[in-house]
């Protein structure tokens, strides 16, 4: 194993103490690099709920660069795509390295909060998204349903 | 594990290189090819072997999902260099298994179609799951009911070596994928009863691997470890101490098969009263070995630190102890496998990029020889490609660096195979012998400790063994638990940088005047972390005093 840098220690030190609502990072037993990740739908979302898995890795030059996060679980969302890939500028071309494991999850719960189909991933998700709200909206509540609530 | 870790990966589903912006995955969505007569005109279909399954999947046809994935086999060795495009079909087969159905049609496919022989066979089924939306538990529920696993039932008379080693494949990478509840679910009393069974002496070594391979990723999740913990404790013996026998065997699958039982002992099933391998070595006369600090996360380094293997989905690598600074210089690996292998030289500012596929030979300041694809890889490019036979277990990779030509060299059971200059454009001195490893691939390392088999004649090499020195705390290769648990216990000083907390906070950036930062990271930034202001200049404290 490379040298963890201390930030990632520290990180992590701070995301087991003071976890935050709704959001679950755990660092993998055998990768100080990689989380399992699960963030709750918030309330008054279509994904009220639902708990969805995320994968996170923190890749050799973080904080330098953003961190690679995924979900797992299957989501209807205009800004999330069927791989689970997400559309979000602080995971792009808006990271900053003062930008943290934990206000990355933080975005990624507001984004559930407040899907953006005017910047889409998952095209016809957000095309629908568009035309008709109130079925998209039963779309992903019907998903949140299937694949997010554990029986 | 993690998106686009494998070499090949970053190819598929639109996932391209270099892009910012997304264009979201093919619109032509669920586009299932029905048509009949779709057999490869090269015959390869012959190799399908009907109804081991008896699939009742009429809606997707088998025939085409069959010949899609032989399609990707024939292909993916050449996906490397060539368009960033999806290949067509790996983009069919997306689509088919986005529906519950086509997904299990793929798996049928796949267990039943990739054949033992091909060294990129596994790389198939990783590229394909790790390509493919993940199945949700329900959908795992009917995989495991499929598979119907079991210690003594019918799955071992039915189905061939082959086909057992592709289920062993595909649990493991499900079990990794899906660590949490799902992974639970895959993992049945029948299913764990099995994977145990085929630890046991009359096994094929390959099932015997690739099962402990699986066991492996199912203890990912605590729940399942405890479960294999407990069903190891009931059988007479812990068949896997019984399998550390076969560490250094003179059979390359039974010394994979040794090797990971001892890697399992000492990292995750660690067995009351047995001393850790890294306690017991004998490490006479080793005087350099790769460096367990210099690695990959998941790369497994034997405790002599002269063995390594790559289990995970990801690009692995390793450098090691000893620096090159001048003269010449050979070492030998023995392959144990004869997948894809990036092995040769690198400075420490080559990077390793696991996740993204980039190893030794993928930047300017390394060059590596494969000898599964016959290709010398320099800064991400294939620079040669000798003919010859592909390497097998047992072959012989021979590598000299020669400083003062400079060149390097790479000899394959003692025949020259290719002859390197490129990376001297980019590094003259401060070589390591280096290596990058695909999933499942594994290899020994000899620096000199034993004879060389086949030393260039005539030319006046070094070897590490015979000038490098290791002090007592660089010999010890640690398991993981122990690694980690040394980790938590670091503590952070309260001046330190806020971005690395490596080094003491020195820097105040100009002229937004936010500060916090040290040197080392403040060189990196093109603006201001806190308020993207744009740095025109950096004003220093004092000198920076390395906390480390």
């Amino acid at each position: 194993m490379a040298a963890l840098p201390r930030r990632i220690i520290k990180e992590t030190q701070r995301l087991l103490q003071e976890p935050v609502p709704g959001i679950s990072a755990i660092p993998d037993e055998s990768n100080a690099r990689y989380f399992h990740v699960i963030v709750t739908g918030p309330e008054d979302s279509p994904f009220e709920g639902g708990s969805f898995k995320l994968e996170l890795f923190l890749p050799e030059d973080y904080p330098m660069s953003a961190p690679k996060v995924r979900f797992i679980t299957k989501i209807y969302h205009p800004n999330i795509d069927r791989l689970g890939r997400i559309c979000l500028d602080i995971l792009k071309d808006k990271w900053s390295p003062a930008l943290q494991i934990r206000t990355v999850l933080l975005s990624i719960q507001a984004l559930l909060s407040a899907p953006n189909p005017d910047d889409p991933l998952a095209n016809d998700v957000a095309e629908l998204w568009k035309v008709n709200e109130s079925e998209a909206i039963k779309n992903a509540k019907e998903w949140t349903r299937k694949y997010a609530v554990e029986n | 594990m993690g998106a686009g870790g494998c070499k090949f990966c970053q190819f598929s589903s639109g996932r391209s290189r270099n892009t910012n912006s997304f264009d979201g995955p093919s619109s032509s969505q669920h586009n299932i090819s029905t048509g009949r007569g779709s057999i490869l005109s090269d015959g390869r279909i012959d190799r399908y072997v009907p109804g081991v399954f008896g699939s009742t999947f009429c809606k997707v046809n088998k025939k085409t999902v069959d010949r899609l994935i032989l399609q990707v086999l024939g292909i993916i060795g050449h996906l490397v260099e060539s368009a960033p495009d999806t290949p067509e079909a790996l983009q069919k087969l997306n689509e088919i298994a986005d529906k519950e159905e086509g997904w299990i049609q793929m798996i049928h496919s796949m267990v039943n179609i990739i054949p033992l022989d091909n060294p990129l066979g596994p790389v198939v089924i990783t590229v394909l799951l790790d390509d493919c939306p993940l199945p949700n538990k329900d959908t795992i529920v009917k995989l495991s009911r499929i598979f119907s696993l079991s210690r003594y039932g019918s799955v071992k008379k039915k189905k061939s070596v082959c086909q057992q080693r592709n289920v062993c494949i595909i649990l493991g990478m499900l079990a990794e994928k899906l660590a949490g509840p799902s992974s639970v679910a895959l993992l049945t009393p029948g299913t764990l009863a099995y994977l145990v069974s085929n630890l046991e002496e009359n096994v094929e070594p390959i099932l015997t691997l690739f099962s402990l391979v699986a066991l492996e990723k199912f203890a990912q999740t605590s729940e399942n470890k405890l479960s294999i913990k407990r069903y190891l404790e009931t059988e007479p013996v812990n068949p896997i101490l019984k399998l550390e026998r076969f560490v250094g065997s003179q059979d390359y699958v039974e010394a994979q098969v040794g090797f990971c039982a001892q890697w399992c002992l000492d990292n995750l099933f660690v067995v009351e009263g047995r001393k850790l391998s890294y306690e017991s070595i004998d490490l006479t006369n080793i005087n350099a070995m790769l460096n367990s600090r210099d690695a990959s996360e998941y790369l497994k380094i034997s405790p002599d630190g002269l063995e390594a293997r790559c289990d995970a989905y990801l690009f692995e690598s390793v450098r090691c102890t000893f620096p090159i600074q001048t003269g010449i210089w050979y070492y030998e690996i023995t392959v144990l496998s004869c997948g894809v292998m990036q092995i040769g030289w690198a400075t420490k500012k080559s990077k390793f990029l696991s996740h993204e596929g980039y190893g030794i030979g993928d930047d300017g300041f390394s060059v590596a020889y494969d000898g599964c694809r016959q290709q010398v890889w320099h800064n991400a490019h294939i620079e040669m490609q000798p003919n010859g036979p592909p390497w097998k277990p047992g072959c012989v990779l021979g590598c000299l660096l020669d400083l003062q030509t400079p060149k390097a060299v790479f000899y394959l059971n003692g025949n020259e195979v290719a002859t390197h200059t490129n990376v001297f454009k980019f590094a003259k001195t401060g070589f390591f012998a280096a290596a990058s490893f695909m999933a499942f691939q594994h290899c020994r390392f000899n620096f000199g400790r034993n004879p060389f088999k086949y030393p260039p004649k005539n030319i006046p090499f070094q070897s590490f063994n015979a000038v490098g020195v290791l002090n007592a705390e660089e010999r010890v290769i640690l398991p993981r638990h122990l690694k980690l648990e040394k980790l938590r216990r670091m503590s952070v000083k309260e001046d330190s940088c806020t971005l690395c907390f490596d080094f003491k906070a020195t820097v105040t950036l100009k002229p937004c005047n936010h500060s916090g930062f040290c040197e080392n990271c403040s060189v990196q930034l093109l603006s201001c972390p806190v308020c993207r202001a744009s740095i025109s200049s950096m004003a220093v404290d004092n000198p920076p005093e390395i906390t480390r």
